[in-house]
C-alpha cells in the first residue's frame, strides 16, 4: 500500500498550501466575521449581528444589481464563445502551422498591456466626439452612443476575455482526434454539420471552460462597467466600491463579495458538472 | 471478367508535395470479393484505401464507382465507410448512437434508426452494451461497435484500414473470423488493408502486394506464395530461397542456371519463358526443401551451407543457413524432421531441391 501522503509530496506541495492560507482562506474566514461587524461613528466593531445580511438583502437596489451583474457576465460569456469560436475553429483546423504559431503569439499580446490602459482606450474610440463617431459622421452617420451604455460595457468585457477564451477553446480544439472528424465525414456527415455532430461535443469541456473563465473575469470586473459602462445602474463590483465609501460600511461590502464569490463557486461548479457530464460514467 | 468491376482504379496516381504515395495504379475490386491489400508501412496501401474513401483526392488517374468516376466526390457523398485502425468511435455517444450515426446524417427517423441499429447490436452481439460509454468497451467489443457502425446503412463496399493490429494475437484470431463470416455471409465487398500476412492470408480471396507506390503482384493467396512475381514478394513473404544468375541451357521444360553457389535445373516459367543467356532470378520455396548430412541421390539441385540459426514457431521450426558466398538460405521442417537431422549451429548441411520446386520469377 502506498501512503497517501509522503514527505516527499508535502514538501512541494507546502508552498501552495501556505498560499492558499494566507490568501485564501484567512482572508475568506474574515471576510465573513466581518460581514457581522457593526459601524458605530464610523468606525468597525468587532460583532455578531446579522442586520447587514438582512439589510443587503432586503434593498432592492442589491437584486437589481445582483441581477445585472449576473446578466452581464452570461451574455458576455455567450457572445465571446460565440465570437471567438469560428477563430479557433479557423487557427485549429485551416491555419498551416507557422500561421498558427503567430495567431496565438497575436493572443497573448494584448495581455502585455495593462487592461485598465486598454479599457481607457477605448474611450478615445467610443465616445461621442471619439475617433468611431467622427468617421462615421464623415459619410454623414451618427453620432451613436455608445460610452457609458452596455455596448461600452460588453466592448471592455470583450477586451478583457476575448483572447484568453481564444487560446482556451483553440487548445482544446487542437487536441481532437482528426481521425473522428473523418470518421464523421465518412459517415456521411457533411462539413458545417460535422462541426456540430462531432467537434464540439468533443472540445465541450474545453469550450465550456472557456465560458466559464469568461464569465469569472466578467462577473467580479470593476472597471469596464464603471468606465465604459458609466456604473449607473451599478453592478456588484461598483457597489462594493460604493457602499464602502458610504459611511465606512465595509461589513455591508463584505455581505456583497461573499454573496458574489458564493455565485461564483455555484456557476463553476455547475459549469464543470456539465462539462464532464456523462464522460467516463 | 464480363462483369464490371465494382471498382476500377485507372492510372490513378497520388503525389503529396514531392512524395509519390501510389504510382500509377491500375487496379479492378469485383464485386462481393474479399481484397487484401498488404505491403510494410509507407507503400501506399493506406492511400490507396483513403482514396477508395474519398478522405484523399487522386492527383492523375481516375477511380470509378460501379462504372461512374467519384475522384471528386467528397467522401459524405460516397457509400464507403470505412473501419479505422484507431476505429474512431464517438467518445461522446454511447454505442447505440455510435452504431445510429450515419442513419441520422441521412434522415432517417428515430423509430427506424433503432431498428435498424438494434439488428446491428444484435447480430454483432453488443445488444448488452447499448447504453454503455465507448471507454468501458473492451477492445473486441469496440471492434464490434466500429463494424456494426459501419454496416448498418447496409454498404456495398466496406474499407478496413488494419482494423485488427490493436488486439491480442487471440483476439485477433477470433475477429479474423468474425469477419470472414460476416463477409461471406452479407456478400459485400471487404477491401482489407493490413501489414499482415497472417490476416491477409487467411481472409481474402485476392491479395495485392504493393512496395514503394507500386502494386507488385495480385492474385489468390495461394497463387502468390506458389508463384511469386517479384524478388520483393518473394522476400516479403520471407518463406523463399532466392537465387539470381543466368541461363546457360534450357530444355524439355527445365533450365539451368549459373548462378554464384553453382548450376542449378528449374523448371521453365509459363509466364515469361526464359531463353539462354537471360538473367534470372528463382525462388525455392522452404518447406519445398530438403536438408541432409549427406549428398542426397536423385535429380538434385543440392549445395552446402551452414546453419546460423533456427526458430521454432508451433510445429514447425525454420533453419537459416549460409552459404559458402553469403547467400541467406532458408528451410522449414517438422521437429520430428529435425530429430532425425541432429542439426547443430555451426554445423553444416546439404541443402537439396527438385528442379520442380524452383520457381523462376517473372516480374524479375
Amino acid at each position: 500500500m502506498r501512503k497517501s501522503i509522503t514527505l516527499y509530496g508535502l514538501t512541494f506541495s507546502l508552498p501552495l498550501l501556505v498560499w492558499q492560507l494566507l490568501f485564501f482562506l484567512f482572508p475568506l474566514v474574515f471576510l465573513i466575521a466581518l460581514s457581522f461587524w457593526t459601524v458605530k461613528n464610523f468606525r468597525l466593531q468587532p460583532d455578531f449581528d446579522t442586520a447587514n445580511w438582512v439589510r443587503m438583502y432586503g434593498r432592492e437596489v442589491f437584486w437589481q444589481a445582483y441581477f445585472l451583474t449576473l446578466a452581464l457576465a452570461a451574455s458576455a460569456s455567450v457572445i465571446a464563445s460565440v465570437l471567438a469560436f469560428p477563430c479557433s475553429y479557423a487557427i485549429a483546423f485551416k491555419f498551416s502551422e507557422t500561421a498558427r504559431r503567430w495567431s496565438v503569439f497575436l493572443m497573448v499580446i494584448p495581455f502585455f498591456t495593462s487592461y485598465i490602459v486598454r479599457v481607457y482606450s477605448w474611450q478615445v474610440f467610443l465616445s461621442d466626439n471619439g475617433i468611431i463617431n467622427a468617421a462615421l459622421a464623415w459619410v454623414g452617420l451618427g453620432p451613436f452612443g455608445m460610452l457609458n451604455t452596455t455596448f461600452g460595457t460588453m466592448i471592455g468585457y470583450l477586451t478583457l476575455s476575448f483572447p484568453l477564451v481564444v487560446l482556451l477553446q483553440l487548445f482544446s480544439l487542437m487536441f481532437i482526434d482528426r481521425t473522428l472528424i473523418e470518421a464523421a465525414h465518412n459517415l456521411r456527415c457533411g462539413r458545417l454539420r460535422t462541426v456540430f455532430e462531432v467537434v464540439i461535443p468533443s472540445a465541450k469541456v474545453g469550450l465550456v471552460i472557456a465560458a466559464l473563465f469568461c464569465f469569472i473575469l466578467t462577473f467580479g470586473d470593476f472597471v469596464s462597467p464603471l468606465y465604459l459602462g458609466g456604473g449607473d445602474p451599478p453592478t456588484l463590483s461598483i457597489l462594493i466600491t460604493d457602499t464602502t465609501k458610504s459611511g465606512q460600511q465595509w461589513p455591508r461590502a463584505a455581505v456583497i463579495a461573499l454573496t458574489m464569490i458564493a455565485t461564483l463557486l455555484t456557476v463553476a461548479f455547475a459549469a464543470i458538472g456539465y462539462a464532464y457530464r456523462g464522460r467516463g460514467r | 471478367m464480363a462483369e464490371q468491376p465494382l471498382v476500377e482504379f485507372d492510372g490513378v496516381i497520388k503525389r503529396f508535395d514531392s512524395f509519390v504515395a501510389v504510382e500509377r495504379m491500375d487496379l479492378d475490386i469485383h464485386k462481393g470479393e474479399f481484397l487484401a491489400i498488404m505491403g510494410s508501412s509507407g507503400c501506399g496501401k493506406t492511400t490507396t484505401l483513403r482514396m477508395l474513401a474519398g478522405l484523399e483526392a487522386p492527383s492523375e488517374g481516375e477511380i470509378r464507382l460501379e462504372g461512374i468516376r467519384i475522384n471528386d466526390l467528397p467522401t459524405w457523398q460516397r457509400d464507403t465507410p470505412m473501419v479505422w485502425q484507431s476505429l474512431a468511435l464517438f467518445p461522446f455517444l454511447n454505442v447505440r448512437e455510435n452504431v445510429e450515426f450515419s442513419l441520422k446524417m441521412r434522415g432517417v427517423d428515430a423509430a427506424e434508426r433503432r431498428k435498424r441499429a438494434g439488428h446491428w447490436l444484435e447480430r454483432m452481439q453488443i445488444s448488452e452494451f447499448a447504453e454503455r460509454n465507448i471507454a468501458q468497451l473492451s477492445g473486441g467489443q469496440r471492434q464490434r461497435v466500429a463494424l456494426a457502425r459501419s454496416l448498418v446503412t447496409e454498404p456495398e463496399i466496406l474499407l478496413l484500414d488494419e482494423p485488427l493490429s490493436a488486439l491480442d494475437a487471440h483476439l485477433k484470431v477470433r475477429m479474423q473470423a468474425v469477419l470472414s463470416d460476416l463477409q461471406r455471409e452479407l456478400g459485400i465487398t471487404f477491401v482489407y488493408v493490413t501489414h499482415s500476412q497472417s490476416e491477409a492470408f487467411s481472409m481474402a480471396d485476392r491479395v495485392v502486394i504493393m512496395s514503394r507506390g507500386v502494386i507488385e503482384q495480385i492474385g489468390a493467396p495461394q497463387e502468390i506464395y506458389r508463384t511469386p512475381r517479384t524478388r520483393f514478394v518473394a522476400e516479403f513473404l520471407g518463406s523463399s530461397n532466392i537465387f539470381a544468375g543466368k541461363v546457360s541451357q534450357t530444355r524439355k521444360g527445365q533450365v539451368a542456371i549459373e548462378t554464384p553457389t553453382g548450376r542449378y535445373a528449374t523448371a521453365q516459367s509459363d509466364d515469361k519463358p526464359v531463353a539462354v543467356g537471360d538473367s534470372v532470378t528463382f525462388a525455392v520455396s522452404g518447406d519445398r526443401v530438403q536438408l541432409s548430412a549427406k549428398t542426397p541421390k536423385g535429380e538434385f539441385n543440392t549445395l552446402q551451407a551452414k546453419v546460423v540459426g533456427e526458430e521454432f514457431v508451433g510445429a514447425t521450426a525454420t533453419i537459416y543457413m549460409e552459404a559458402a558466398d553469403g547467400t541467406e538460405l532458408r528451410a522449414q521442417k517438422s521437429h520430428d524432421e529435425l530429430r532425425d537431422l541432429s542439426i547443430k549451429i555451426g554445423g553444416n548441411v546439404f541443402v537439396s531441391w527438385r528442379a520442380d520446386a524452383g520457381h523462376i520469377l517473372p516480374g524479375e
